[in-house]
Protein backbone atom coordinates (compact mmCIF):
# COMPACT_ATOMS: atom_id res chain seq x y z
CA UNK A 1 0.00 0.00 0.00
CA UNK A 2 1.51 3.31 -1.05
CA UNK A 3 0.13 6.59 0.18
CA UNK A 4 0.10 8.64 -2.99
CA UNK A 5 -2.24 11.33 -4.31
CA UNK A 6 -1.69 12.68 -7.87
CA UNK A 7 1.63 10.82 -7.99
CA UNK A 8 2.84 12.72 -4.93
CA UNK A 9 3.89 10.89 -1.80
CA UNK A 10 1.65 11.86 1.14
CA UNK A 11 1.54 10.92 4.80
CA UNK A 12 -0.72 7.90 5.14
CA UNK A 13 -2.26 9.10 8.39
CA UNK A 14 -2.80 12.65 7.09
CA UNK A 15 -3.30 12.60 3.31
CA UNK A 16 -3.28 16.41 3.20
CA UNK A 17 0.44 16.44 4.03
CA UNK A 18 2.64 16.02 0.95
CA UNK A 19 6.20 14.80 1.30
CA UNK A 20 8.92 17.10 -0.09
CA UNK A 21 10.58 15.64 -3.20
CA UNK A 22 13.87 14.99 -1.43
CA UNK A 23 12.23 13.53 1.70
CA UNK A 24 14.07 10.68 3.39
CA UNK A 25 12.61 8.93 6.44
CA UNK A 26 14.31 9.05 9.82
CA UNK A 27 14.21 5.72 11.59
CA UNK A 28 15.23 5.24 15.20
CA UNK A 29 16.77 1.81 15.76
CA UNK A 30 16.80 0.60 19.35
CA UNK A 31 19.12 -2.39 19.51
CA UNK A 32 20.01 -4.73 22.34
CA UNK A 33 23.67 -4.70 23.30
CA UNK A 34 24.28 -8.43 23.17
CA UNK A 35 22.74 -9.54 19.87
CA UNK A 36 21.38 -6.89 17.55
CA UNK A 37 23.98 -4.22 18.25
CA UNK A 38 26.74 -6.80 17.69
CA UNK A 39 24.83 -7.94 14.60
CA UNK A 40 24.78 -4.41 13.22
CA UNK A 41 28.49 -4.17 13.98
CA UNK A 42 29.04 -7.35 11.98
CA UNK A 43 27.06 -5.88 9.10
CA UNK A 44 29.45 -2.93 9.07
CA UNK A 45 32.65 -4.96 9.42
CA UNK A 46 31.42 -7.32 6.69
CA UNK A 47 31.04 -4.24 4.42
CA UNK A 48 27.36 -4.97 3.79
CA UNK A 49 25.44 -1.89 2.66
CA UNK A 50 22.27 -0.87 4.43
CA UNK A 51 20.18 2.31 4.19
CA UNK A 52 21.64 5.22 6.18
CA UNK A 53 18.16 6.29 7.40
CA UNK A 54 18.52 4.40 10.67
CA UNK A 55 19.88 6.08 13.83
CA UNK A 56 20.97 3.48 16.30
CA UNK A 57 20.53 3.61 20.07
CA UNK A 58 22.08 0.86 22.15
CA UNK A 59 20.20 -0.55 25.14
CA UNK A 60 21.28 -3.32 27.54
CA UNK A 61 18.40 -5.63 26.62
CA UNK A 62 15.22 -5.47 24.56
CA UNK A 63 13.26 -5.53 27.81
CA UNK A 64 14.94 -2.22 28.68
CA UNK A 65 12.74 -0.69 25.96
CA UNK A 66 9.91 1.04 27.73
CA UNK A 67 6.92 1.79 25.46
CA UNK A 68 7.75 5.35 26.44
CA UNK A 69 10.88 5.25 24.23
CA UNK A 70 8.77 4.56 21.17
CA UNK A 71 6.33 7.32 22.03
CA UNK A 72 9.15 9.79 22.62
CA UNK A 73 10.79 8.83 19.32
CA UNK A 74 7.58 9.24 17.33
CA UNK A 75 6.96 12.56 19.05
CA UNK A 76 10.30 14.02 18.00
CA UNK A 77 12.24 13.18 14.85
CA UNK A 78 11.25 9.66 13.91
CA UNK A 79 9.08 8.61 10.99
CA UNK A 80 9.40 5.06 12.21
CA UNK A 81 11.01 2.96 14.92
CA UNK A 82 12.77 -0.39 14.75
CA UNK A 83 13.35 -2.34 17.94
CA UNK A 84 15.59 -5.36 17.75
CA UNK A 85 16.76 -7.89 20.28
CA UNK A 86 18.03 -11.43 20.74
CA UNK A 87 16.10 -14.40 19.42
CA UNK A 88 13.75 -16.01 21.95
CA UNK A 89 15.82 -18.31 24.13
CA UNK A 90 19.07 -16.41 23.44
CA UNK A 91 18.59 -13.52 25.86
CA UNK A 92 21.75 -12.61 27.77
CA UNK A 93 19.52 -12.11 30.81
CA UNK A 94 17.68 -15.43 30.26
CA UNK A 95 14.15 -14.12 29.78
CA UNK A 96 14.27 -10.37 29.03
CA UNK A 97 13.06 -10.68 25.46
CA UNK A 98 10.04 -12.76 26.48
CA UNK A 99 8.84 -9.93 28.70
CA UNK A 100 9.66 -7.44 25.95
CA UNK A 101 7.68 -9.40 23.36
CA UNK A 102 4.44 -8.91 25.29
CA UNK A 103 5.05 -5.21 25.72
CA UNK A 104 5.92 -4.76 22.04
CA UNK A 105 2.66 -6.32 20.91
CA UNK A 106 0.53 -4.16 23.21
CA UNK A 107 2.47 -1.01 22.25
CA UNK A 108 2.16 -1.72 18.54
CA UNK A 109 -1.57 -2.40 18.79
CA UNK A 110 -2.23 0.71 20.90
CA UNK A 111 -0.30 2.97 18.52
CA UNK A 112 -2.27 1.49 15.64
CA UNK A 113 -5.49 2.03 17.59
CA UNK A 114 -4.87 5.76 18.02
CA UNK A 115 -4.06 6.23 14.36
CA UNK A 116 -0.47 5.27 13.53
CA UNK A 117 0.03 2.88 10.63
CA UNK A 118 1.07 -0.52 11.94
CA UNK A 119 4.37 -0.39 10.03
CA UNK A 120 5.53 2.75 11.87
CA UNK A 121 6.89 0.61 14.68
CA UNK A 122 8.52 -2.68 13.80
CA UNK A 123 10.32 -5.35 15.73
CA UNK A 124 12.91 -7.95 14.83
CA UNK A 125 15.11 -10.60 16.36
CA UNK A 126 18.68 -10.35 15.06
CA UNK A 127 21.52 -12.36 16.56
CA UNK A 128 25.18 -11.30 16.70
CA UNK A 129 25.95 -13.65 13.80
CA UNK A 130 23.22 -12.33 11.50
CA UNK A 131 24.92 -9.39 9.78
CA UNK A 132 23.18 -9.97 6.43
CA UNK A 133 19.81 -10.33 8.17
CA UNK A 134 20.28 -6.97 9.90
CA UNK A 135 20.93 -5.31 6.52
CA UNK A 136 17.78 -6.93 5.13
CA UNK A 137 15.69 -5.87 8.12
CA UNK A 138 16.83 -2.25 7.88
CA UNK A 139 16.22 -2.24 4.13
CA UNK A 140 12.72 -3.61 4.60
CA UNK A 141 11.82 -1.16 7.39
CA UNK A 142 13.15 1.78 5.37
CA UNK A 143 11.22 0.67 2.31
CA UNK A 144 8.02 0.22 4.34
CA UNK A 145 8.30 3.66 5.89
CA UNK A 146 9.15 5.34 2.59
CA UNK A 147 5.78 4.09 1.34
CA UNK A 148 3.95 5.52 4.37
CA UNK A 149 5.26 9.04 3.86
CA UNK A 150 6.38 11.48 6.55
CA UNK A 151 4.91 11.20 10.03
CA UNK A 152 3.12 14.38 11.07
CA UNK A 153 1.29 13.28 14.17
CA UNK A 154 1.74 14.80 17.62
CA UNK A 155 5.15 16.20 16.70
CA UNK A 156 6.62 18.66 19.17
CA UNK A 157 6.35 22.22 17.96
CA UNK A 158 9.55 23.90 16.84
CA UNK A 159 11.40 20.64 17.01
CA UNK A 160 14.09 20.72 14.38
CA UNK A 161 15.23 17.55 12.72
CA UNK B 1 -28.18 -0.32 47.47
CA UNK B 2 -28.02 1.51 50.80
CA UNK B 3 -25.53 0.29 53.41
CA UNK B 4 -25.25 3.53 55.36
CA UNK B 5 -26.35 2.09 58.72
CA UNK B 6 -24.19 -1.01 58.50
CA UNK B 7 -21.11 1.06 57.63
CA UNK B 8 -21.69 3.49 60.51
CA UNK B 9 -22.05 0.54 62.91
CA UNK B 10 -18.88 -1.13 61.65
CA UNK B 11 -16.91 2.13 61.82
CA UNK B 12 -18.04 2.86 65.41
CA UNK B 13 -17.18 -0.69 66.40
CA UNK B 14 -13.69 -0.43 64.89
CA UNK B 15 -13.02 2.89 66.62
CA UNK B 16 -14.32 1.49 69.93
CA UNK B 17 -12.07 -1.55 69.65
CA UNK B 18 -9.13 0.73 68.80
CA UNK B 19 -8.37 -1.16 65.62
CA UNK B 20 -8.09 1.85 63.31
CA UNK B 21 -6.80 5.42 63.23
CA UNK B 22 -8.68 6.54 60.11
CA UNK B 23 -11.85 5.31 58.47
CA UNK B 24 -12.12 6.06 54.77
CA UNK B 25 -15.67 6.13 53.41
CA UNK B 26 -18.09 8.45 51.69
CA UNK B 27 -20.03 11.51 52.90
CA UNK B 28 -22.56 13.80 51.27
CA UNK B 29 -21.13 16.90 49.62
CA UNK B 30 -23.54 18.99 51.73
CA UNK B 31 -24.90 21.01 48.81
CA UNK B 32 -26.22 18.39 46.37
CA UNK B 33 -27.10 14.71 46.12
CA UNK B 34 -23.57 13.59 45.21
CA UNK B 35 -20.98 12.08 47.51
CA UNK B 36 -17.33 12.72 48.15
CA UNK B 37 -14.69 10.68 49.97
CA UNK B 38 -14.49 11.21 53.73
CA UNK B 39 -11.53 10.53 56.01
CA UNK B 40 -12.98 10.08 59.49
CA UNK B 41 -10.54 10.31 62.43
CA UNK B 42 -12.95 11.20 65.21
CA UNK B 43 -15.39 8.46 66.39
CA UNK B 44 -18.03 11.18 66.91
CA UNK B 45 -18.04 11.98 63.21
CA UNK B 46 -19.01 8.46 62.16
CA UNK B 47 -22.56 9.69 61.52
CA UNK B 48 -21.23 11.57 58.48
CA UNK B 49 -20.63 8.29 56.65
CA UNK B 50 -23.04 7.18 53.95
CA UNK B 51 -23.11 4.53 51.27
CA UNK B 52 -25.60 4.47 48.41
CA UNK B 53 -25.36 3.87 44.68
CA UNK B 54 -23.87 7.38 44.35
CA UNK B 55 -20.68 6.26 46.12
CA UNK B 56 -18.70 6.24 42.91
CA UNK B 57 -15.08 6.96 43.81
CA UNK B 58 -12.42 4.35 44.28
CA UNK B 59 -11.15 4.99 47.80
CA UNK B 60 -7.99 2.90 47.51
CA UNK B 61 -6.47 6.02 45.98
CA UNK B 62 -6.15 7.36 49.56
CA UNK B 63 -3.85 4.52 50.63
CA UNK B 64 -0.89 5.95 48.75
CA UNK B 65 -0.99 9.37 50.33
CA UNK B 66 1.28 10.54 53.11
CA UNK B 67 -1.44 11.17 55.65
CA UNK B 68 -2.72 7.59 55.40
CA UNK B 69 0.53 5.76 54.76
CA UNK B 70 1.59 3.69 57.80
CA UNK B 71 -1.67 4.45 59.61
CA UNK B 72 -4.20 1.79 60.56
CA UNK B 73 -7.02 2.26 58.12
CA UNK B 74 -10.58 1.05 57.85
CA UNK B 75 -11.84 1.28 54.30
CA UNK B 76 -14.99 0.67 52.30
CA UNK B 77 -14.36 -1.23 49.05
CA UNK B 78 -16.55 -2.29 46.17
CA UNK B 79 -15.61 -5.06 43.73
CA UNK B 80 -13.39 -2.96 41.44
CA UNK B 81 -11.81 -1.11 44.38
CA UNK B 82 -10.87 -4.41 46.00
CA UNK B 83 -9.05 -5.47 42.86
CA UNK B 84 -7.03 -2.24 43.00
CA UNK B 85 -6.35 -2.96 46.66
CA UNK B 86 -5.24 -6.47 45.82
CA UNK B 87 -2.75 -5.13 43.27
CA UNK B 88 -1.45 -2.54 45.74
CA UNK B 89 -0.93 -5.34 48.28
CA UNK B 90 0.81 -7.49 45.68
CA UNK B 91 3.06 -4.60 44.68
CA UNK B 92 3.95 -3.97 48.36
CA UNK B 93 2.47 -0.49 48.43
CA UNK B 94 0.32 -1.09 51.52
CA UNK B 95 0.63 -3.35 54.53
CA UNK B 96 -2.18 -5.84 54.95
CA UNK B 97 -1.91 -5.76 58.75
CA UNK B 98 -2.65 -2.01 58.72
CA UNK B 99 -5.93 -2.46 56.88
CA UNK B 100 -9.40 -3.38 57.94
CA UNK B 101 -11.36 -3.82 54.73
CA UNK B 102 -15.13 -3.50 54.74
CA UNK B 103 -16.49 -5.18 51.62
CA UNK B 104 -19.64 -4.08 49.78
CA UNK B 105 -21.58 -6.56 47.62
CA UNK B 106 -21.87 -3.96 44.88
CA UNK B 107 -24.86 -3.75 42.60
CA UNK B 108 -23.39 -1.01 40.43
CA UNK B 109 -23.04 2.75 40.93
CA UNK B 110 -24.67 5.55 38.97
CA UNK B 111 -23.31 8.67 37.29
CA UNK B 112 -24.46 12.26 37.85
CA UNK B 113 -27.55 11.71 35.70
CA UNK B 114 -28.66 8.63 37.63
CA UNK B 115 -27.74 6.17 34.88
CA UNK B 116 -25.81 3.06 35.78
CA UNK B 117 -22.13 3.45 34.89
CA UNK B 118 -20.99 1.56 31.79
CA UNK B 119 -18.23 -0.29 33.64
CA UNK B 120 -20.81 -1.46 36.20
CA UNK B 121 -23.01 -2.86 33.43
CA UNK B 122 -20.00 -4.79 32.13
CA UNK B 123 -18.70 -5.66 35.62
CA UNK B 124 -17.51 -9.23 36.14
CA UNK B 125 -16.50 -9.05 39.80
CA UNK B 126 -19.11 -7.01 41.74
CA UNK B 127 -18.15 -8.73 45.03
CA UNK B 128 -14.83 -7.79 46.67
CA UNK B 129 -12.02 -10.28 46.16
CA UNK B 130 -10.28 -9.22 49.39
CA UNK B 131 -12.05 -8.15 52.60
CA UNK B 132 -12.08 -8.56 56.38
CA UNK B 133 -15.82 -8.31 56.77
CA UNK B 134 -18.76 -7.86 54.44
CA UNK B 135 -21.59 -5.48 55.30
CA UNK B 136 -24.20 -7.97 54.16
CA UNK B 137 -22.78 -11.32 55.21
CA UNK B 138 -20.46 -13.37 53.03
CA UNK B 139 -21.38 -13.05 49.35
CA UNK B 140 -22.72 -16.06 47.54
CA UNK B 141 -19.96 -17.19 45.18
CA UNK B 142 -21.48 -16.98 41.73
CA UNK B 143 -19.52 -17.95 38.64
CA UNK B 144 -17.94 -14.94 36.91
CA UNK B 145 -19.61 -14.23 33.56
CA UNK B 146 -17.39 -14.45 30.47
CA UNK B 147 -15.26 -11.54 29.29
CA UNK B 148 -17.17 -9.08 27.08
CA UNK B 149 -15.60 -6.96 24.40
CA UNK B 150 -16.47 -3.32 25.01
CA UNK B 151 -18.81 -1.93 22.34
CA UNK B 152 -17.07 1.49 22.18
CA UNK B 153 -13.85 -0.31 21.32
CA UNK B 154 -15.52 -2.29 18.56
CA UNK B 155 -16.94 0.88 17.01
CA UNK B 156 -13.58 2.64 16.97
CA UNK B 157 -11.61 -0.38 15.81
CA UNK B 158 -14.01 -0.66 12.88
CA UNK B 159 -13.04 2.84 11.62
CA UNK B 160 -10.29 3.18 9.06
CA UNK B 161 -6.87 4.58 9.93
CA UNK B 162 -7.51 8.20 8.96
CA UNK B 163 -10.82 8.31 10.86
CA UNK B 164 -9.24 6.82 13.97
CA UNK B 165 -6.37 9.30 13.72
CA UNK B 166 -8.84 12.18 13.44
CA UNK B 167 -10.92 10.88 16.36
CA UNK B 168 -7.96 10.53 18.71
CA UNK B 169 -6.43 13.80 17.59
CA UNK B 170 -9.57 15.51 18.90
CA UNK B 171 -9.28 13.57 22.14
CA UNK B 172 -5.66 14.55 22.70
CA UNK B 173 -6.34 18.15 21.64
CA UNK B 174 -8.98 18.62 24.32
CA UNK B 175 -6.70 17.37 27.11
CA UNK B 176 -5.62 20.23 29.38
CA UNK B 177 -2.76 18.27 31.02
CA UNK B 178 -4.11 18.75 34.53
CA UNK B 179 -2.91 15.19 35.32
CA UNK B 180 -6.12 14.53 37.27
CA UNK B 181 -6.34 11.10 35.58
CA UNK B 182 -2.97 10.14 36.98
CA UNK B 183 -3.60 11.56 40.44
CA UNK B 184 -6.98 9.85 40.70
CA UNK B 185 -5.63 6.51 39.50
CA UNK B 186 -5.15 4.08 42.40
CA UNK B 187 -2.49 2.22 40.45
CA UNK B 188 -0.28 5.30 39.87
CA UNK B 189 1.89 5.71 42.95
CA UNK B 190 5.39 6.58 41.69
CA UNK B 191 6.85 9.49 43.66
CA UNK B 192 8.27 10.91 40.43
CA UNK B 193 6.38 10.26 37.22
CA UNK B 194 8.11 10.02 33.86
CA UNK B 195 5.33 11.91 32.09
CA UNK B 196 6.16 15.02 34.11
CA UNK B 197 9.34 15.59 32.19
CA UNK B 198 7.27 17.03 29.36
CA UNK B 199 6.21 19.89 31.60
CA UNK B 200 9.50 20.25 33.39
CA UNK B 201 11.13 22.74 31.06
CA UNK B 202 10.08 25.94 29.40
CA UNK B 203 11.26 24.53 26.12
CA UNK B 204 8.81 21.69 25.87
CA UNK B 205 5.79 23.73 26.86
CA UNK B 206 3.05 22.55 29.14
CA UNK B 207 -0.15 22.06 27.25
CA UNK B 208 0.23 20.93 23.69
CA UNK B 209 -1.44 18.12 21.79
CA UNK B 210 1.96 16.51 21.57
CA UNK B 211 2.50 16.51 25.32
CA UNK B 212 -1.03 15.23 25.91
CA UNK B 213 -0.39 12.39 23.47
CA UNK B 214 2.87 11.61 25.22
CA UNK B 215 1.33 11.70 28.68
CA UNK B 216 -1.84 9.73 28.01
CA UNK B 217 -0.17 7.07 25.87
CA UNK B 218 2.69 6.55 28.31
CA UNK B 219 0.29 6.49 31.22
CA UNK B 220 -2.03 3.95 29.62
CA UNK B 221 0.85 1.70 28.57
CA UNK B 222 2.31 1.79 32.07
CA UNK B 223 -1.14 0.71 33.31
CA UNK B 224 -1.63 -2.00 30.71
CA UNK B 225 -2.40 -5.26 32.47
CA UNK B 226 -2.86 -3.39 35.77
CA UNK B 227 -5.95 -1.28 35.11
CA UNK B 228 -8.90 -2.48 37.19
CA UNK B 229 -11.49 -0.50 35.19
CA UNK B 230 -12.76 1.57 38.15
CA UNK B 231 -12.88 4.64 35.85
CA UNK B 232 -11.71 7.04 38.53
CA UNK B 233 -9.77 8.73 35.72
CA UNK B 234 -12.89 9.42 33.68
CA UNK B 235 -14.80 10.66 36.71
CA UNK B 236 -11.91 13.04 37.50
CA UNK B 237 -11.33 14.30 33.95
CA UNK B 238 -12.52 17.92 33.58
CA UNK B 239 -12.60 17.57 29.78
CA UNK B 240 -14.57 14.30 29.89
CA UNK B 241 -12.05 12.49 27.73
CA UNK B 242 -12.95 8.86 26.87
CA UNK B 243 -9.91 7.54 28.72
CA UNK B 244 -11.43 4.10 29.11
CA UNK B 245 -10.90 3.53 25.37
CA UNK B 246 -7.14 3.28 25.81
CA UNK B 247 -7.36 1.03 28.86
CA UNK B 248 -10.08 -1.24 27.50
CA UNK B 249 -8.22 -1.60 24.23
CA UNK B 250 -5.07 -2.70 26.06
CA UNK B 251 -7.15 -5.04 28.18
CA UNK B 252 -8.68 -6.56 25.07
CA UNK B 253 -5.31 -7.00 23.32
CA UNK B 254 -3.90 -8.65 26.44
CA UNK B 255 -6.93 -10.90 26.76
CA UNK B 256 -6.93 -11.98 23.11
CA UNK B 257 -3.20 -12.57 22.82
CA UNK B 258 -2.06 -13.73 26.24
CA UNK B 259 -5.35 -15.09 27.64
CA UNK B 260 -4.83 -12.83 30.65
CA UNK B 261 -7.37 -10.37 31.86
CA UNK B 262 -8.74 -8.64 34.90
CA UNK B 263 -5.90 -7.34 36.99
CA UNK B 264 -5.92 -7.86 40.73
CA UNK B 265 -8.36 -10.75 40.94
CA UNK B 266 -5.83 -13.20 42.35
CA UNK B 267 -3.51 -12.30 45.19
CA UNK B 268 0.11 -12.37 44.07
CA UNK B 269 -0.79 -11.88 40.39
CA UNK B 270 1.13 -8.82 39.19
CA UNK B 271 -0.47 -8.57 35.77
CA UNK B 272 0.32 -9.59 32.22
CA UNK B 273 3.60 -7.70 31.86
CA UNK B 274 5.26 -9.40 34.81
CA UNK B 275 5.17 -12.87 33.28
CA UNK B 276 5.56 -14.51 29.90
CA UNK B 277 4.74 -17.64 28.01
CA UNK B 278 6.63 -19.48 25.29
CA UNK B 279 3.40 -19.44 23.30
CA UNK B 280 3.08 -15.65 23.15
CA UNK B 281 2.44 -14.43 19.59
CA UNK B 282 5.64 -13.90 17.64
CA UNK B 283 4.35 -13.41 14.10
CA UNK B 284 4.60 -9.59 14.18
CA UNK B 285 8.37 -9.77 14.78
CA UNK B 286 10.73 -10.08 11.82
Amino acid sequence: MEAAVNNQLVSIEKPEIVAPPDWEPVIIGILCNWCSYAGSDLTGTSRIQYPPNIRIIRVPCSSRVDPWFLIKSLQTTADGVLVSGCHPGDCHYISGNYYARRRFLVTKKLLNFVGFHENRVQFSWVSAAEGPKFAKVVAKVTEDIKKLGPLHLYKKENFEK
Amino acid sequence: MDYTNQIREIASKLFAEGKIDVFVGYRMTGFDENQVPALIRDPNEVSKLVFTDKSVFNLTNYLKQDHTRNKRIGMVVKGCDSRALNLLLTESQVKRENLHIVGIPCKGVVDENGNKMQNCIECIFPNPVVFDEMVDGTPTGSEAPPYQVNTDIQNIAAMDLVERRAYFEEVFESCIRCNACRHSCPMCYCAKCCIDQETSTLYHGANTTSSAFHALMTWSLHLAGRCVDCRNCEKACPSHLPLHLLHKWNEQVIYENFQEHLAGVHEGDRGAFYKYSMKDPDDFIM
